[in-house]
């Protein structure tokens, strides 16, 4: 019986302690304010912009010759009046930059690889493209040419001088055609070749292989020009006179005198031309143009066989079986 | 068709010119702070792996005991960008004074007439003007740097227990 009371007067007690312990604290403490004041004071804060490179690899080809060095200029956004870059190296078969990330226009083509060949046969080509903002990138390849090659001129009629259209005129290395073409209307052609047989020295024109004459061959040198100007005249000159005739093989016998055993003077070629002057039963004494060098002809006189010899038509001055393969 | 996929392909290529991920690490000191990147948690600090476009954005920083911290920057096109964030503690602060029918008020809005209060105050400057009858009859700085009392004295400099 007396246990319940003593039990229940602990319990009052340690209570009573403990709410007047709290209240006593929170007396001592004081109240607490209900916010967080803040003072807004700017924050520390540190960023830190980690910038990558740009890696170009332009390869390079050379078509022909190729030259000892390159100069590169890299320039973006069109300005090549500003260049970023300029790299001098070896003729190499690729080339190789690095730029800082972000220097490139990458909306659009107007960054510039300018190629300059340190030889002044070669032509300095432009390499325009996209950029990117940082990594790698492989550009189509950039072929470093020479300065083409370009012959031009006419092809007439040494008889009269006048134009002659649809003659095949080409350009050989030796005897190996590099282009061949052929006069338009008015007689004129233009051929061009890579600037690489700028210092061959076999390179020649030769005209009228499509003609019944025996073609032309003149020797160029490019030397002192890309461009050269070759008029050529075909056919038997205004010095020989009717009636004319052709050769009609190759190796035809061009003899002083029309007797058995006597000396052959020149051996004619196909095509070649010769005014005769007297006939006789089985030859024709007449006389051909020999070149001299210089521009200048001199007639010669012989003997061939009638056999060998053909009557030039003017009606019709182009080998029949070329024209008809040729014909437009 | 072909025209088609030329198409969705330029589209693709041109966002992707627009969005480019730019690699993000972000630390705070103090470490295991909360991050928000445009309103949605990205993880706590520190953040090795994250990534980000470039343009607009806006960090929020959180941590309990500290400061909140937000920062707006525009992220400019890079391989990556490195964050670090200092933030400021806040700190516990008793203020206490004898002086009879004064308040208080800090940093222009936080006013009290208590002889004795407790504070939770981020660290660095504040503004205290001190008012009797409507009238300001003193303003001093005080600065909290650690847990402290402040103990006020009228028209003296505040001093620290």
């Amino acid at each position: 019986m007396l246990k319940r009371p003593i039990y229940v007067f602990f319990l009052l007690l340690a209570g009573g302690l403990m709410i007047a312990s709290i209240s006593g604290c929170a007396m001592f403490k004081g109240p607490e304010y209900s916010e967080i004041i803040y003072n807004h004071r700017q924050p520390l804060i540190s960023v830190t912009y980690e910038y990558g490179e740009i890696e170009i690899h332009l390869p390079l080809k050379y078509p022909g010759a190729r030259p000892n060095n390159l100069k590169f200029h890299v320039s973006s956004r069109g300005d090549t009046s500003r260049k970023m870059i300029s790299v001098f190296q070896e003729a190499s078969d690729q080339f190789i930059v690095y730029l800082p990330q972000g220097v490139l226009d990458t909306d659009s083509e107007s960054n510039l690889i300018k190629i300059f060949p340190q030889d002044p046969d070669f032509i300095p080509v432009n390499v325009y493209f996209k950029g990117i903002q940082f990594g790698k990138v492989t550009l189509e390849p950039a072929s470093i040419v020479m300065i083409p090659l370009v012959v031009d001129g006419s092809i007439y009629l040494n008889k009269n001088d006048s134009s002659l259209a649809g003659v095949e005129v080409s350009l050989q290395n030796y005897n190996n055609i590099i282009t061949k073409s052929k006069t338009d209307n008015t007689g004129y052609f233009t051929l061009t070749i890579p600037g690489k047989y700028k210092h061959a020295k076999y390179v020649q024109l030769v005209a009228g292989a499509n003609m019944i004459f025996k073609p032309i061959k003149r020797k160029l040198d490019f030397s002192q020009s890309y461009d050269l100007t070759v008029n050529v005249g075909l056919g038997p000159s205004m010095s020989l006179d009717d009636p004319l005739y052709l050769t009609n093989k190759s190796n035809v016998h061009f003899r002083d005198k029309p007797d058995i055993g006597s000396k052959t003077l020149f051996l004619l070629e196909n095509g070649e031309i010769i005014s005769v002057q007297r006939v006789t039963p089985g030859e024709y004494y007449g006389s051909i143009e020999v070149d001299v060098g210089k521009g200048k002809n001199v007639l010669l006189e012989g003997w061939v066989y009638r056999n060998d010899l053909d009557l030039l038509q003017f009606d019709d001055l182009f080998k029949k079986d070329v024209k008809d393969a040729t014909s437009l | 068709m072909q025209h088609h996929c030329k198409k969705i392909f330029f589209v693709y290529f041109v966002l992707c010119g627009l969005f480019a991920q730019i690699k993000l690490t972000v630390n705070a000191i103090p470490k295991r702070a909360e991050v928000l990147l445009d309103g949605k948690s990205i993880g706590k600090t520190p953040i090795n792996k994250g990534m980000i476009t470039t343009g607009e954005h806006k960090f929020e920083i959180n941590k309990d005991g500290f400061a909140p911290l937000t920062y707006d920057l525009i992220v400019n096109p890079s391989e990556a960008v490195h964050f670090d964030f200092f933030l400021n503690p806040i700190y516990k602060v008793k203020f206490k004074t004898d002086e009879k029918g004064l308040i208080f008020e800090l940093n222009g809005e936080h006013r009290w007439d208590d002889d004795l209060i407790r504070l939770k105050l981020e660290a660095g400057d504040h503004m205290l003007r001190v008012f009797k009858l409507g009238n300001i009859i003193d303003e001093q700085t005080i600065l909290v740097d650690e847990p402290k009392t402040f103990r006020y004295f009228l028209k003296k400099p505040i001093s620290e227990e």
